[in-house]
């Protein structure tokens, strides 16, 4: 009889367990998002995300922060922002890098000033569990989770296009480009090659590298236009060396005569579009960039499987003629919510 | 042993499936389907119920942001009212008021005013440089159409494009009038989104639904995430602008419109987090009530069970104690149930007769034993012995040679058939002899002061009997029933047939008996001098054939005796197969 309790007792303790079992997985069942809920909801787990830029002054990066911080407050997550004073500043950026895993973020997301120099302490941090995501600009890491941003030798190749545009019948192409270390700006020089060079009315007639800031590469534009003053095509790559080219070519008084490409959207350089130094603008989608770096931020802090580990944002070439219309508004010009700047 | 497995394998069976453990399982399935079924049923009822509240609240939402953005609307209708009425003044005065409008309103970024061609007259803005030379005009709206209806032209949301380095998004709103001097011209106000947003940004629709403006074709006018927007990270897919409540895959639309232009306010709501997060919340409280239900449910329903099944456990106990040992088992009662008690009764009541019959079994069996050896004893009553051999002697003396010889014979048969080498039955055959001899020789022994006569059908003698069956009644009615008589008594023995049984019949005109004699006969041991009773015969055939056979006695006094004896017709064969 002893026995027999004995079993009894297995036999009850194994359908306890079994109804436990079964409740508890039911329940999860029935809760499948409670765990996202609760990283969510609790305030003393919040994230940290550093977002560590090229610049933090820029039109463009000022929209990348403002789409990060919108996507930060989406997802409740502390957001960083940091960039060096200027664009070249790898060294900087480097530090910072160092300061924000101090402080314990969790992710990274960052754009490279340079390829190379940048890659020791993104391994680093990444050694030491922080995440990391690149946004428009690529680092020479391997421990980088997602890239985000333009397809930078596609973007080139449309501004290779809008160059090809031109019915003259010589097309002479002086190249104004930045820092040569920074990945972005060689892939877009890359794609505008590729494209121009199979038309044979093109030859590229000089190519120079200017420090990332408007008086620069208009002190570069304005020696290059000298030295070449047969060049009628003038392509560039980012904002600040759009501003500097569109302002060379205003002040040697050429906005008619050569054509400008130019990168991202400023309200100088659509106010240039406008007037005709610049002729056309390849415009990326900084917005975009914040956000999704912030979003891919939050999936990997939270155990998502990310569907790639690239993700392209669009761009668009705006000229003059279609400047106005809804779309191109839409991505030249941030929204505001107040008219104060 | 093959039994005592089996009982084994039963018990193993039972050990499998207790009946505590199954009513514990029966219990917790019962409770646990019941509690799912209700909980599906209650989840969809209140998912409804929800559903139905939460387009409640969006619509409420929805209606207030309707409210102030009319308001609004219509201030701005009034403003516009003003410009009409102020622009027709001199300079300086429409200057000065335009600055103050300005000021007042920050949301108004510019005011111009176009002839019929859509030129550029006049422009107030809070200071802004008018560009020398505009790529185009996205303010003036060509083709107006009459306000007469009292809905205000509102355009898209648009950048403004007329001034040097300054692009803020806005929407303008235009009419046409007649300037002082009676020209048609065309004033348009631009207004950006600082109050609007203001009005819809802090409109919640739970977590995270939310409201946004849209035009008469969906397209949207002022959403909190305009900007997520233009970057086509996000779209918003409904497009239906009439008033009501849409419910598309987990997300509720709902729309109002506002009546003096084509605005529509659009709430939206999520689904998930509006109802599935509060049916989360009820449903897992609930499953947490179940399962300390369930829990309550496991322990009392062992508790209970056990209760049940003890009572019957202790049976099962007492029953094989009871199969293993039935003599020395002494039964306690098991409480329980009223069904137990009543098993237990009945058990209590099948052990106590139980016992009884194994008790009256051994004690027949020891009376048998008994009955047997007085019959023994019996076959050598010495008295008996010593007056026949005296008899036989005096026959002697007096040189009977003859009946001396018949008496010796007639003895020897006697004890020859009482001994029968142990046999108990015997064959009728040889029982009449036995009677025949003895008596031969009582009535020698009594100088023929009675008469005897035998009636026997010839078919019976090969039947078994019980041996000295007949030799004790006669003995009783030589003795009792002719000894003190004056006539000549005259004894009769039957052995007759009917289909089942054999009858023996003893007849004497003896004094006879009274009814109470008669029952005395067949109840009392015997004396040690009257050898075996006739009691010990009845008590005998009793035992052996049971007690729809045995011995009857009809007397009446002064009459006679006769004792009728039944028996089973037992064949030799019948006998043997039966040992």
């Amino acid at each position: 009889m002893k026995k027999n309790n004995k079993q009894q007792n297995i036999i009850l303790w194994i359908v306890l367990a079994v109804c436990i079992v079964i409740l508890s997985a039911s329940s999860v069942l029935w809760n499948p998002s409670a765990g996202e809920k609760e990283s969510e909801n609790s305030a003393d787990q919040k994230h940290k995300v550093a977002l560590i830029t090229k610049s933090t002054v820029s039109a463009f990066w000022k929209t990348v922060y403002s789409g990060a911080s919108n996507a930060s407050t989406a997802y409740n997550m502390e957001l960083i922002f940091e960039g060096p004073d200027n664009e070249e500043d790898y060294q900087a950026q480097n530090d910072m890098i160092r300061k924000v895993v101090e402080e314990g973020v969790d992710v990274i997301i960052f754009s490279a000033v340079d390829y190379r120099a940048n890659a020791e302490a993104i391994n680093q941090a990444a050694g030491q569990g922080v995440k990391i995501i690149i946004i428009d600009s690529d680092v020479n890491s391997d421990q980088v989770s997602c890239r985000i941003g333009t397809d930078n030798y596609e973007a080139g190749c449309m501004a290779g296009e809008a160059a090809l545009e031109d019915e003259r019948e010589t097309i002479r192409v002086g190249i104004v480009n930045f820092d040569k270390n920074s990945d972005n700006g060689q892939k877009r020089e890359e794609g505008f090659r590729d494209t121009v060079l199979v038309d044979d009315r093109v030859s590229i007639v000089d190519t120079i590298n200017v420090i990332s800031t408007t008086e620069d590469a208009q002190a570069g534009t304005e020696e290059m236009l000298k030295k070449h003053p047969e060049i009628n095509v003038i392509v560039t790559f980012n904002e600040w060396t759009s501003l500097g080219v569109g302002n060379a070519v205003q002040k040697l008084g050429l906005a008619d005569e050569t054509r400008v490409i130019a990168f991202d959207s400023n309200v100088r350089s659509v106010g240039m579009l406008e007037t005709g130094e610049v002729d056309t603008l390849i415009v990326q989608n900084p917005y975009a960039m914040g956000y999704l770096g912030v979003e891919t931020a939050y999936k990997l802090l939270n155990g998502y499987t990310l569907a790639n580990d690239t993700i392209f944002t669009d761009t668009m070439a705006v000229d003059r003629n279609n400047m106005y219309d809804e779309e191109c508004q839409r991505r030249l010009f941030a929204f505001e919510k107040s008219n104060k700047n | 042993m093959k039994i005592t497995d089996k009982l084994k394998n039963r018990m193993g069976i039972m050990q499998r499936i207790s009946l505590s453990g199954l009513f514990t399982v029966l219990v917790i399935a019962v409770v646990l389907v019941t509690s799912v079924v209700s909980l599906l049923t209650f989840v969809k009822l209140y998912r409804k119920d929800m559903e139905e509240n939460a387009i409640t609240s969006s619509e409420q939402a929805v209606v207030q942001v309707k409210n102030t953005v009319a308001n609004y609307t219509e201030d701005m209708s009034d403003i516009m009212q003003m410009i009409c009425e102020n622009i027709q003044k001199d300079e300086e005065e429409a200057n000065e008021f335009f600055g103050n409008l300005l000021k007042i309103r920050p949301d108004v970024v510019a005011v111009t005013s176009y002839d019929l061609n859509g030129k550029l007259q006049r422009c107030w803005s809070g200071g802004q440089k008018l560009k020398e030379k505009y790529l185009k005009n996205l303010s003036y709206v060509k083709d107006l159409t009459d306000e007469s209806d009292g809905m205000l032209n509102i355009t898209k949301p648009h950048v403004e494009s007329l001034f040097v380095d300054y692009y803020p998004w806005v929407v303008t709103i235009s009419r046409k009038m007649k300037d002082a001097s009676g020209n048609e011209i065309q004033v348009a106000v631009d207004i950006s989104f600082y109050n609007i947003a203001s009005y819809v940004d802090e409109v919640g629709i739970g977590q995270h639904g939310y409201c946004y403006i849209a035009d008469d074709n969906g397209s949207i006018v002022y959403h909190p995430q305009q900007q997520l927007i233009y970057a086509e990270l996000k779209e918003e897919k409904h497009d239906v602008m009439e008033d009501g409540s849409y419910i598309k895959s987990n997300v509720i639309y709902t729309v109002k419109s506002l009546e003096n232009c084509d605005w529509h306010i659009v709430g939206v709501c999520y689904v998930d987090e509006m109802i599935t997060s509060k049916v989360e919340r009820v449903v897992s409280s609930l499953v947490v009530i179940l399962v300390i239900v369930l829990f309550g449910t496991c322990f009392m329903g062992s508790v209970f069970s056990r209760w049940f099944s003890k009572p019957i456990t202790q049976l099962v106990t007492a029953m094989s104690e009871f199969e293993g040992d039935n003599g020395e088992f002494v039964y306690q009662p098991v409480h329980g149930t009223q069904e137990i008690d009543a098993l237990s009764d009945s058990f209590e009541h099948m052990v106590i007769r139980n016992q009884k019959l194994m008790e009256k079994v051994r004690q027949e069996e020891i009376s048998l034993r008994k009955t047997e050896l007085k019959a023994l004893q019996a076959q050598i009553n010495p008295h008996f012995l010593y007056n026949t051999l005296d008899a036989i002697a005096w026959l002697c003396e007096e040189e009977r040679n003859e009946d001396a010889v018949k008496m010796v014979n007639a003895l020897a048969r006697l004890f020859r058939i009482s001994i029968s080498r142990g046999h108990e039955l015997i064959p009728i055959e040889k029982e009449l002899q036995h009677a025949q001899s003895y008596l031969q020789i009582q009535n020698f022994r009594y100088k023929n002061q009675f008469m005897y006569s035998f009636d026997v059908d010839e078919t019976c003698l090969s039947y078994l009997c019980n041996k000295i069956t007949l030799q004790p009644i006669i003995e009783n009615a030589i003795y009792h029933g002719m000894d003190r008589m004056v006539d000549e008594g005259m004894i009769k023995i039957g052995i007759h047939q009917d289909p089942n049984r054999i009858i023996f019949t003893v007849e004497d005109n003896g004094v006879g008996m009274t009814e109470e004699q008669c029952r005395e006969v067949l109840k009392k041991e015997p004396g040690d001098r009257a050898g075996i009773g006739i009691k010990n015969v009845n008590d005998r055939i009793k035992i052996y054939f049971g007690d729809e056979y045995g011995l009857t006695i009809q007397s009446e006094l002064d009459v006679g005796t006769c004792v009728t004896i039944t028996m089973p017709k037992v064949t030799e064969r019948s006998y043997e197969e039966k040992q």
